[in-house]
């Protein structure tokens, strides 16, 4: 228990520029919202140790600069992630649209086994609003995906998405080093599996559940 | 109660507080929150021995504190006269390199005094112009250039608001949604430059400044365009030149090899300015330089963000400006052993830091940064290896890494 955390994990934070990667950052490890921020340029870091089923987790999140142009560089750090988040703004259907590309950047770039989730941020938006819901959801599904709304500015979903990815890498990296061989997708096998393996809080199974 | 209390008293007898406000020519500013108030009238009444010991306790502290904003009142006189002074020498070097330096420049600008100077820090009010001169026009670029490339910049602007299309065959190889992408992102970025200087932002003084010059460039250059980071350097130059020079400036500036190399996303040529920065770094902070190694942490993650903004983004604008100074006299090499200098500064600490703390360290650096041992630090780098300079190294890493090219497909990362 001396050790301040028990598992350490690297998440990254990718999308255009502009779709507020930086904002949800913030909001998540300092509790801050700033509409003003400074352009991210190469690539950031935070870090932040939440617990999750009685786990200490140590994430350490890279947030990265969205322009195309900056790509060749931030693929570079794809293969050093354990988690994904992918950002778009729903007040930009551009940024929606590019999600596509990031996606196949991650599958080209990224370790097997990344877990990835789908964000739309600055939900608060809503007069804004070019992308509609049901079409993140839709997106999410396509790539079997998890995802939400959020926003930076009025805290909606933050800690719920970041907990989320980190549950997911949590299962993933747990299905490793208890050596249970189960297909990724099959969720309902793994979980059965742990159950068995009788972890009283063992992660949990399904995409609905909320750590908060 | 109430009665009782103030039956012994002449009457309306003054608060204890204002008995000790009168003894006093001066009130101490950091003893106001202390200054004893009536007891509330609930409360009984003290006895007189204890006022008296509470009032003399009161005295004393603002004896105390009187002492204390002494001191701080001789400590802000010897700023203010540090200050005199610096300014006196700032004075005196303006009117140098006024008188001096800048009319003779080509003969006087790589002289020993000259240099000695310049690393002193080039004087705000000529700092332009030196610059302006060490920068150089290669390029050839006037006022005139300037004109054309910001009225075609405005052109598209406009014709981006109304939706039409008539230069769509224009630069075929430039597709219009790339080039309407990179006109957004000059918008967003200008409003994320320097926020809280508040002066290129929208409705700010130098917002319309910053936006043309970025405009201007991306016509200029649409082979380049804009990329993160510009704005950062144009925002700096726009702060000591006018328009047009700041433009030509900037053009020429990122016309340099090392910018050419970091904003067109070369990136097997970034990797050898990184090779090359760690031959250096091994070469000066062997020990440090093990500490990296070993906790994987690559140069790319903190010297991108420095090199790409010339440490306009990561340094106090003020020291960023001196840096900028050294770099115009030095070029290049100079923004790697700037980085070395950092890493000096911090060696101590760095030394103890795992991944994570390291690079948050050096991504977001404190705000204030002892400039004088920041400096002193950057003097120590030693830009020279096995005899070889800044600039051999980096040819040989660079014919290495092109026979490789040659010899096999590049790996793939």
């Amino acid at each position: 228990m001396a050790k301040q955390y028990d598992v350490l994990f690297r998440l990254l934070l990718i999308g255009d520029s502009g779709v507020g990667k930086t904002c949800l950052l913030c909001r998540f490890t300092d509790n801050e919202f700033h509409s003003s921020h400074i352009s991210t340029i190469g690539v950031d870091f935070k870090m932040k140790t939440i617990e999750v089923d009685g786990i200490k987790v140590r994430i350490q999140i890279w947030d990265t600069a969205g322009q195309e142009r900056y790509q060749t560089i931030t693929k570079q750090y794809y293969r050093r992630a354990q988690g994904i988040f992918l950002v778009y703004d729903i007040s930009s259907e551009r940024s929606y649209q590019h999600i596509m590309k990031w996606v196949s950047d991650v599958d080209e770039y990224a370790p097997e086994g990344v877990q990835k989730i789908l964000i739309g941020n600055k939900a608060d938006e809503e007069q804004k609003r070019q992308v509609g819901r049901e079409q993140g959801q839709q997106l999410a599904k396509e790539y079997g995906m998890d995802f939400y709304e959020t926003s930076a500015c009025t805290n909606l979903n933050i800690k719920e998405s970041f907990t989320r990815l980190t549950e997911l890498v949590l299962q993933a990296h747990r299905k490793e080093l208890d050596g249970v061989r189960t297909r990724a997708s099959n969720e309902m096998a793994l979980a059965e599996l742990e159950e068995d393996e009788s972890k009283p809080e063992g992660p949990a199974n399904s995409s609905k559940t909320c750590w908060c | 109660m109430e009665y009782e209390d103030k039956a012994g008293r002449p009457s309306k007898p003054p608060s204890p507080k204002q008995n000790v406000r009168k003894n006093l020519d001066f009130e101490p500013l950091s003893t106001t929150a202390l200054i004893l108030e009536d007891r509330p009238a609930n409360l009984p009444a003290k006895p007189a021995d204890e006022a008296q010991k509470h009032r003399q306790q009161y005295e004393e502290m603002v004896v105390q504190a009187k002492k204390r904003e002494l001191k701080e009142a001789q400590r802000r006189k010897r700023q203010l006269e540090e200050r005199c002074r610096l300014e006196e020498s700032i004075g005196n070097a303006a009117l140098t390199w006024n008188n001096e330096i800048l009319p003779n420049w080509e003969t006087m600008w790589c002289s020993r005094k000259v240099r000695d100077l310049w690393w002193q820090g080039i004087p705000p009010s000529v700092r332009g112009k030196v610059w302006s001169l060490a920068i150089g026009n290669e390029l050839n670029i006037t006022h005139e250039l300037f004109d054309i490339c910001l009225a075609r910049a405005k052109e598209r602007w406009r014709s981006l608001s109304t939706g039409g299309s008539e230069l769509e065959n224009e630069d075929a190889s430039f597709p219009a949604a790339d080039r309407e992408a990179s006109l957004e992102l000059i918008k967003l970025d200008i409003s994320r430059t320097f926020p809280n200087l508040c002066i290129f932002q929208q409705g700010g003084p130098y917002h319309d400044m910053l936006h043309s010059i970025l405009g201007a460039y991306t016509c200029y250059r649409p082979d380049v365009g804009y990329v993160q980071g510009m704005s950062f350097i144009a925002a700096v130059l726009i702060l000591n030149l006018d328009t047009e020079d700041a433009f030509i400036a900037f053009s020429n500036l990122l016309n340099k090899p090392c910018q050419m190399a970091f904003f067109r996303v070369d990136h097997g040529l970034m990797l050898t300015y990184f090779a090359a920065f760690e031959v250096f770094f091994e070469e000066n902070l062997p020990k440090l330089f093990a500490h990296f190694k070993k906790n994987n942490l690559t140069p790319d993650i903190y010297l991108i963000d420095w090199i790409f903004t010339l440490y306009s983004k990561s340094l106090p604008l003020d020291l960023a400006c001196r840096i900028w100074d050294v770099f115009c006299r030095d070029g290049e090499e100079f923004l790697f052993r700037t980085a070395l200098g950092v890493l000096k500064l911090f060696e101590d600490i760095l030394t103890k830091m795992d991944f994570i703390h390291m690079a948050q360290l050096l991504t977001r650096l404190p705000d204030h940064l002892p400039a004088e041992e920041f400096f002193a630090c950057i003097a120590t780098i030693q830009m020279q290896s096995r005899n070889k300079k800044w600039a051999q190294v980096l040819a040989a890493l660079q014919k290495d890494s092109r026979e490789t090219e040659k010899g096999s497909p590049p790996p793939r990362h």
